[in-house]
């Protein structure tokens, strides 16, 4: 488990962005990165078993035939409902918001300057609730 | 004979006599060890039993005696598994006892006769006869009731760390929050004084200009002292004013130090000459010692040094009735990068009793709640002051002596350098040769308006007033004008306006000063991009005005400006959109992730533009709000102003609003020639990073 990297799937269309995203990954820590610009990329590679998703609401902007990040969204649950994805947006909009949690995306970060430590803080927590989930487990286990 | 057969007899009557002394021996010395065994088996605490091959009880110690609370006659006999709460498996068990000569371990859980449990593993092995026939079973019953007791305290121990450990997540988040609010508090609170600064400043400037120009009119020797105190109440109220703003930017981490080549020892003595009025009013001595070995320009901050020892001399001045403050610099060691200096004020004032040394240092303190009544003051200055050291990476140290004096000292490292140091802005005196320069004042506030006039009458300048920035631009037009002083916050068209507009439409490169009550440095960051050539802050010092207006106006194209020139000949001058500065910060200056993150910029973008302008010409509301979404984080990330970014959203408002606003054409063509610029900066960029990394 300690030597095995997280495995985290970027996926967004704005390769700007998504470009800018892995990078700032790949440096705050040890992380095994894959991006996808759209979401039929991203499923494609969903037997790999990613640790998190980060996934675009927002992925048929410009290719209207593109799959849209809330079907990707159910596509993934519908794959594996324990894989954790967090929605990122550049719109700050309720609804929005509330689409992502209704469709079980575990949060929704703004793309805005601080996105990528909120995505950090969603990573650790992930991982944290993940390490005593596992305790409890283990300790109901021996009870 | 019969002599002969009795002595025989006797001898085996003798035989056998020794021979029944010797078993009686044997048998006594066999009851010992048996005695001694059982003694053993007696003390032993595990319950102690065998069992017949029937199952009957036929003997125990003490410990099973006391475990079924039985007396031994009851127990010898029964059967042995009546004593447990489950009969049926301890009857199991001593059944597997004999199939297999033995067990282990087996948990079982006897019963006293009143009803205590007592948990046992049960171990067990047949006993033989000599001629390995099964006697019957030696049963260890261990007791675990200790055992099982700990197993239960260690999962409620567990139990409770989980608790624990859940409470203090909880502690964490509501502690997380409280920072957040905290944080909050902070943020509130320097937005507070960085508005009410402002607020106070600008009727301040008109109230000390005001002063100082009728200061200058014929006045009654009354009329004076009466202007003279309204004049020294006012510059007190903005140091006051500039202090909290400090403290509240200290705090904040926003104080932001100058690293700029600087002659120390002329920096110190023009400050202190600041003092000499005061000094010679107190009949006071005072004392410069300066290291001649200090190198003679060094790097750093020198107007925070000013306020350093500024505050440090006056608070020495303020509480020395007689004597000498002496102020010396020394330099401390030095080697090839730097010199660390160590600075004293010495003075032989009223001192600081030595308790309250700490506390000096504190917001609002003073040694004694009675320094304040005495001497005046708000206990902010040597707050500041050790916020100025300590950010700068320094230290500051006081020694006192109640009625003796104090010693401040402090010790900074300044960066040593060939450079020369850049000609402070000396105070130029009045100048005869330049008298008809022609200023234009752009300003709305009418106070202000006559104030910049009274003070351009006084150096003799011609000068015009407008309004606002579209009356200026008018003005600039019909008539020529050596310099403009642009107010900030005005009507119809503001200060940044203007100044776009005169550098971007007219071309001109006519010098402009901002005037400013405001100033953060995002106010100067943003007079820096439109093309403004300097600023003065308000309440305006008339000669520091002065000596800005005529640096400028002597060498009209200051260094940078000549040199953008250059580079875009008789192109105007175009300000960069892009600033790679938070490209730089996120890859850690990775050329490799630059040029990527350009690279994929210049792929992506052309298309967007593309498709916003086609979108918007058909109408498409909402590819043209996608194509919009789609641009808006690359504009943070390439370091476009976020009036772009606002834009953008505007025009997703429309977008999705789906109704043609007013302006949105104008909106869209905007954001077209932004990126476009940026792609060619940007392109640029590319070229260079690519060129310097080969």
């Amino acid at each position: 488990m300690n030597t095995k990297k997280i495995k985290i799937f970027l996926v967004d269309d704005d390769a700007v962005y998504l470009k800018s995203l892995e990078i700032e990954f790949l440096q705050h820590a040890d992380f095994s990165i894959k991006t996808f610009a759209t979401g039929e990329h991203c499923l494609s590679a969903i037997s790999q078993n990613p640790d998190i998703i980060i996934l675009d609401y927002l992925l048929d902007g410009i290719d209207k035939s593109a799959m849209n990040g809330i079907e990707t969204l159910d596509k993934i649950k519908a794959y594996n409902h324990d894989i954790p994805v967090v929605m990122l947006s550049a719109q700050d909009k309720i609804d929005v918001a509330i689409d992502c949690m209704h469709h079980k995306a575990l949060d929704y970060v703004v793309k805005s300057e601080t996105a990528f430590i909120r995505l950090q803080k969603i990573i650790t927590t992930i991982f944290r609730y993940k390490k005593m989930e596992k305790e409890l487990n283990w300790y109901m286990g021996k009870m | 004979m019969a002599l002969i057969k009795e002595s025989d007899d006797l001898i085996i009557a003798r035989k056998a006599l020794v021979f029944q002394k010797a078993e009686t021996e044997k048998l006594a010395a066999e009851l010992r060890i048996a005695n001694y065994a059982r003694s053993l088996i007696e003390a032993s605490l595990d319950p102690l039993v065998t069992i017949s091959t029937k199952g009957k009880i036929t003997d125990m110690n003490e410990a099973f005696v006391n475990s079924t609370g039985m007396t031994r006659k009851k127990l010898i006999g029964t059967h042995f598994f009546d004593y447990f709460t489950e009969p049926q498996k301890a009857r199991e068990v001593y059944q597997e006892v004999f199939a297999q000569g033995s067990v282990a371990d087996s948990p079982l859980t006897l019963r006293h006769k009143k009803g205590k449990l007592t948990d046992v593993l049960f171990n067990g092995s047949v006993y033989k006869d000599d001629k390995a026939n099964v006697l019957g079973v030696v049963v260890v019953a261990r007791d675990i009731t200790d055992q099982k007791c700990n197993a239960t305290k260690l999962n409620e121990a567990i139990v409770f760390a989980e608790l624990a450990t859940g409470i203090a997540e909880e502690a964490k988040r509501k502690a997380e929050s409280a920072t957040g609010i905290a944080e909050d508090a902070v943020k509130a609170k320097q937005q507070f004084l960085s508005n009410m600064s402002h607020e106070i400043r600008t009727p301040m400037n008109a109230i000390i200009g005001f002063t100082k120009v009728m200061l200058k009119t014929d006045l009654s020797a009354k009329q004076k002292e009466y202007l003279t105190a309204i004049k020294m109440s006012g510059d007190a109220l903005i140091v006051l004013i500039n202090d909290i703003l400090d403290l509240a930017k200290v705090d904040a981490g926003k104080m932001i130090f100058e690293e700029i080549p600087f002659k120390m020892a002329l920096s110190l003595s023009a400050m202190l000459h600041l003092f000499e009025t005061k000094i010679r009013e107190k009949n006071i001595v005072l004392v410069k010692e300066y290291d001649k070995k200090i190198p003679e320009v060094l790097v750093g901050d020198p107007v925070r040094l000013h306020q350093i020892i500024l505050n440090l001399v006056s608070n020495a001045v303020k509480f020395t009735a007689e004597g000498t403050i002496t102020v010396s610099v020394r330099l401390l060691n030095e080697d090839e990068k730097k010199a660390t200096i160590e600075f004293a004020v010495k003075d032989t004032g009223i001192g600081i009793p030595e308790n309250k040394t700490g506390d000096i240092f504190k917001n609002f303190q003073q040694a004694s709640s009675g320094t304040s009544r005495l001497y005046g003051g708000t206990g902010l200055g040597l707050a500041i002051v050790k916020q100025l050291v300590e950010s700068q990476g320094g230290n500051i140290h006081v020694t006192s002596k109640l009625d003796k004096g104090s010693t401040f000292s402090f010790t900074l490292s300044f960066q040593k350098t060939n450079a020369k140091a850049e000609m402070e802005a000396e105070i130029a005196e009045l100048d005869a040769e330049i008298k008809d320069m022609k200023v234009l004042v752009v300003e709305d506030i009418a106070l202000n308006q006559l104030l910049m006039k009274t003070l351009l009458d006084d150096f003799g300048f011609e000068c015009d007033i407008a309004a606002n920035g579209k009356i200026a631009v008018e003005k600039i037009h019909s008539k020529s004008y050596d310099i403009i002083l642009m107010d900030l916050q005005m009507p119809e068209m503001n200060g940044f306006e203007a100044t776009d507009y005169i550098r971007r439409i007219m071309h001109s490169e006519i010098p402009i000063i901002a005037l400013t009550a405001d100033v953060t440095t995002v106010d100067l960051e943003k007079c820096k991009v439109v093309g403004m050539n300097d600023y003065i802050a308000k309440p305006v010092d008339e000669r520091l005005l002065y000596s800005k207006i005529i640096g400028l106006v002597k060498k009209p194209f200051p260094a940078n400006a000549i040199a953008i020139e250059e580079n875009t000949h008789n192109e105007s001058k175009k300000l960069k959109c892009t600033d790679l500065d938070y490209l730089i910060h996120r890859t850690k200056s990775n050329p490799t992730l630059m040029m990527e993150m350009i690279a994929l910029y210049l792929e992506q973008t052309p298309p967007l533009i593309k498709a916003m302008n086609k979108s918007f010409q058909s109408k498409d509301w909402n590819s043209l709000y996608s194509a919009v979404h789609k641009m808006i984080p690359s504009f943070a990330i390439m370091g476009i102003s976020i009036d772009f970014e606002n834009m953008a959203k505007k025009v997703q408002e429309y977008a999705s609003t789906q109704k043609q606003g007013d302006g949105i054409h104008d909106l869209v063509q905007q954001l077209g020639n932004i990126c476009t610029q940026a792609c060619c900066e940007l392109e640029e960029e590319f070229k260079r990073i690519k060129s310097a990394n080969p």
